[in-house]
């Protein structure tokens, strides 16, 4: 870190790192300017994998909107159906059965699970540390498994709906749930004995990118990067959604705000998830999953086969035009996804389609504080930072 | 390979004939050395092909190259966008003769569920593409089977999509 | 308990009674809507106010959350509350405080776009605002680097606004390979 400056030579260099450089996990952009390898500034751009999500959300009925909030954070879709059905439901003032929140914790903390498991992969893969990249998509192969047999797919879920899931949970998910949890901290144990006292490791994340807690929240910073400066704040304490409340789990907070920090926030989040799902897996409730409303929710099928009634709500749910319809109004709703807080802003106009749905990505304003961090350190920090925030390019340009 | 034995049958002198196409393409097939241009969903699937379960290097491609200078497989996997075109189209560029193509997933290959103003409907529009793989996203399975499609397609002798002639 | 609630519900919310004593002349109207108070600002003191509910000791907004706006061309009613004002620009804030959150709006007219910046309130403004700006043209005065973000720098138009079609005026067709450097 130090003598970069003292060895000034005067002369500036602009090294434009990404978009498509390995560690920059798909489209991220940095210009930095450098005076031999220490770095003056650090310009991130963004918007590389702009998609235009919010304009879809004024074209898409609110069901349909699930398809695009599952290819935004794409580690977690399970967090970003939860937290988008969240929002238009506490717009439709409706509250779900105890079964079905029970049901999304535990999706959400399992996603939670697979989301630091990438990022420990690809994180710990920058900095050379290939190993841990194949110890975590073992485990998260275990996890895929589960979201398989559960939604159907591996990756783009698309789980929830408005006013309950798409369906109950499968037969015997529990036995499978309980023995990946079981058998996680284990697995957990041999990344630790691999990294957390590394020389190496220690070497390249303490001390860099540091941040302190009040300039965090002057950015914005959430999640896991922001509790790594030592402020406790976590939305499922703080504001509690879904049951939450209901919970006992601890805050895991760290003192320097460096990337070996947030490095062991994510660890030890991890671990207190464990808890939350087993939690879960003890008191499940029995009863229905999705909101008895015929106004949201689908029929059963038979309902919907052999009744007049049952075909009509089915009908005025899927058609076009007709959808959930949804009171006027607008309505601020925030989640804490695995990188942080997830907020969905809707304005309704009272019809099926959202007049307009923003989204409040905690990528978004990680990512801007990245120059903070960077800025007076080498060129090869820029790799231990940026691996270290998780900025995920779907979340960052939407 | 196509290898075929000496006139006689023989095996004892270790002599073989083949033409030397076919050689060249044994050995182009399989060292195959993909450049992932990874975006989005894709992306973290094609990251699971090459991890532990999935395991891409059991078919002769595990030679992942960020230098597009140095990789011969274009694997395009996730949402392309008008800011991220010209990138893609310059790192297709600096890819050495002969190249291939794989677009991998419903985004890379149509635009997907996304038709919207800022979406590259299919990178086919600008680069060759000769394998498409369907799904959002694919499942590992078929990734690692448009990799062998891949491969049969230069066995076979038949030239990329965006080369007329290989070599003369 | 539930009386309780109830007393706790009709009483004025802290910020809503702070900002009535020292900006009554900067709201427009206020609202409390599922748990979250909404203040209507005027633009001109929007800034004022913003600094207000951050500075205060009480108060202590100090995470600014988002910055967005909302094109209203296609909803009379909101049309008409606010003078014919197109543009809503949307600020949330939160306070770790109080742990509470207050949503402030600004109306913004289609002949003058400009608004101030907050970027000397909070450092994570700017590229909300730099966002707010490429989507909607709403022009933060005051920003250091106003430009666009995720859209590439010469593109045309500000898409989320209500006119601008979904699959675009045939941008994703046409673009120049050479002029956009990579």
């Amino acid at each position: 870190m130090q003598g970069g400056s003292e060895r000034a030579t005067g002369e500036k260099m602009v090294l434009s790192f990404g978009p498509q450089h390995p560690a920059t996990h798909g489209t991220l952009r940095i210009v930095l300017e450098l005076d031999g390898e220490s770095i003056l500034k650090a310009t991130p751009h963004a918007g590389y994998l702009h998609t235009g999500f919010e304009k879809l959300g004024e074209h898409l009925d609110y069901n349909q909107y699930i398809v695009v909030t599952d290819r935004m954070n794409y580690l977690s879709p399970l967090s970003n159906n939860f937290g988008y059905v969240l929002a238009v439901e506490q717009l439709l003032d409706i509250e779900v059965p105890k079964r079905c929140q029970y049901i999304r914790i535990l999706m959400a903390e399992l996603s939670r699970l697979a989301d630091h498991l990438l990022w420990l992969g690809t994180a710990a893969l920058d900095l050379g540390a290939f190993s841990v990249f194949l110890y975590s998509f073992r485990e998260r192969e275990k996890l895929y498994s589960i979201f398989e047999k559960t939604t159907g797919a591996r990756l783009t879920t698309s789980y929830t709906r408005v006013g309950g899931v798409l369906r109950d949970l499968y037969q015997g998910y529990e036995e499978d749930v309980r023995q990946f949890i079981t058998n996680f901290p284990k697995a957990l144990k041999e990344t630790h004995t691999l990294l957390t006292r590394n020389r190496i490791w220690m070497d390249r994340t303490k001390d860099v990118g540091p941040i302190s807690g009040d300039d965090a929240i002057n950015y914005g910073l959430t999640g896991p990067c922001l509790r790594a400066t030592g402020v406790a704040h976590d939305l499922r304490k703080a504001e509690p959604y879904s049951s939450y409340e209901e919970m006992t789990f601890d805050v895991p907070v760290g003192t320097n705000g460096d990337a070996y920090d947030r490095y062991l926030v994510r660890m030890e989040e991890m671990i207190q998830s464990c808890g939350i799902v087993t939690q879960v897996l003890d008191n499940m409730p029995d009863g229905p999953v999705n909101t008895e409303n015929n106004k949201i929710t689908l029929p059963n099928k038979p309902d919907a086969y052999g009744h007049i009634e049952g075909l009509i709500h089915h009908f005025k749910v899927i058609m076009d035009g007709h959808g959930v319809e949804v009171p006027k109004g607008d309505h601020y709703c925030a989640t804490e996804s695995p990188n942080g807080e997830l907020g969905f802003y809707i304005v309704s106009d009272g019809t099926g389609t959202g007049y307009r749905i923003r989204i409040r990505p905690p990528s978004f304003l990680n990512f801007q504080a990245l120059p903070h961090m960077l800025e007076g350190g080498m060129v090869s920090d820029t790799v231990a930072v940026l691996g270290s925030l998780n900025v995920i390019a779907g979340e960052l340009d939407r | 390979m196509g290898l075929d034995f000496g006139p006689s049958g023989e095996q004892d002198g270790n002599i073989i004939t083949t033409t030397i196409d076919k050689v060249v393409n044994w050995g182009r097939k399989n060292s195959l050395w993909p450049m992932p241009f990874g975006t989005a969903c894709c992306a973290i699937e094609m990251m699971a092909t090459l991890a532990s379960k999935f395991d891409l290097s059991r078919f002769g491609s595990e030679a992942i190259r960020f230098s597009p200078r140095q990789s011969d497989l274009l694997i395009v996997s996730g949402r392309i966008s008008i800011k991220m075109m010209p990138v893609l189209k310059r790192i297709y560029d600096q890819m050495p003769d002969p190249k291939w193509v794989i677009s991998m997933g419903a985004c890379a290959s149509c635009g997907g569920v996304f038709d919207t103003y800022t979406l590259i409907q299919g990178v086919d529009q600008f680069i060759p593409v000769d394998v498409y793989i369907p799904g959002c996203p694919p499942r590992p399975e078929d990734l690692i089977d448009a990799v062998l499609q891949v491969q049969e397609k230069i066995s076979s002798g038949a030239s990329p999509k965006g080369v007329e002639v290989i070599y003369e | 308990m539930n009386e309780e609630k109830e007393v706790e519900e009709h009483s004025k919310p802290l910020v809503l009674e702070k900002l009535e004593a020292a900006h009554a002349d900067a709201l427009l109207a206020q609202d409390e809507s599922r748990g979250t108070v909404v203040v209507v600002v005027r633009k001109e003191r929007v800034y004022a106010v913003l600094e207000y509910l951050k500075t205060d000791s009480e108060l202590a907004y100090n995470y600014l959350v988002d910055v967005t706006a909302v094109d209203n061309s296609r909803m009379e009613s909101e049309l008409m509350r606010f003078d014919y004002a197109r543009f809503m620009v949307v600020y949330q804030l939160y306070s770790y405080q109080g742990q509470c959150r207050v949503r402030v709006k600004v109306p913004v007219h289609e002949n003058d776009l400009s608004i101030p910046s907050a970027t000397g309130l909070w450092r994570g403004a700017n590229w909300l605002e730099r966002e707010t700006y490429d989507m909607f043209g709403i022009h933060f005065e005051g920003h250091p680097d106003l430009r666009r973000i995720l859209m590439p720098d010469d593109f045309e138009g500000h898409p989320l606004r209500k006119d601008y079609p979904l699959q675009g005026r045939g941008e994703r067709e046409r673009f120049n390979f050479d002029k956009q450097n990579a």
